[in-house]
């Protein structure tokens, strides 16, 4: 991993679309500023890791648990 | 028709009728054509078979037929990716974890939107959202 030392206020620049700023430091938080076409997906660490390890567990099935679970679904309209 | 293998067994697909998404899914980019799988049971569950890799398959279902008011509007970035023209309709799906122990969650934090009209889809994180990404069944 590249490691760079950034005081508050300076940026990194990652290719010729994406700019990171250090925007302010608070008792142990950085705010970070990002700056990047829209089409550029950012998402925090644990959120993205999350769904990335849903992802994985979810293309596993049985298809017994399956047909098992459609018999006995009832589907209820149900507020949320 | 093509045919593909899966975990259950040899598929056959119309290459035309296929899922396309062009980014994969979230952390398994690579996973692009999918086939709908027709539900022989009855009910608001139904599978995609992954031609790309025939280990996976996801269990998919429209989240309104459980949480009525979740409600997802694509962005303007996505409706490019999608083709999605301004009268297009938009379909959301979540993907449906299926334990062993039977007890389903769904992941309403991670959506698949998908365009009828053109078969392209993409699953979208939404970040700041109230939703879990394993909500089980109302009761």
């Amino acid at each position: 991993m590249l490691v760079l030392t950034r005081k508050l206020g300076e940026g990194i620049v990652i290719g010729d679309d994406v700019t990171i700023t250090v925007v302010e430091m608070k008792g142990g938080n950085v705010r970070i500023g990002i700056d990047a076409p829209r089409s550029k997906k950012i998402y925090r660490q644990e959120i993205y890791d999350r769904i990335v390890e849903e992802n994985r567990g979810a293309a596993h099935w049985d298809m017994t648990d399956l047909n098992s679970i459609s018999d006995n679904l009832t589907v209820k309209k149900v507020t949320k | 028709m093509k045919t593909t293998n899966s975990r259950f067994g040899e598929i056959e697909y119309d290459p035309d009728s296929l899922l396309y998404f062009p980014a994969g899914l979230i952390g398994l980019p690579d996973l692009r054509y999918f086939i709908v799988m027709p539900n022989k049971k009855k009910g608001p569950l139904f599978w995609i078979q992954s031609v790309d890799d025939p280990d996976i398959a996801f269990v998919l279902a429209d989240p309104t037929n459980f949480f009525l008011e979740y409600k997802v509007v694509p962005e303007a970035n996505e409706r490019k990716i999608l083709h999605l023209e301004k009268e297009d309709e938009c379909f959301i799906l979540t993907v449906v974890t299926v334990p062993p122990d039977q007890n389903i969650t769904l992941n309403l934090a991670a959506p698949i939107l998908l365009s009828p009209k053109t078969n392209r889809a993409m699953q979208v994180i939404l970040e700041d959202s109230v939703y879990s990404s394993k909500m089980p069944l109302p009761q």
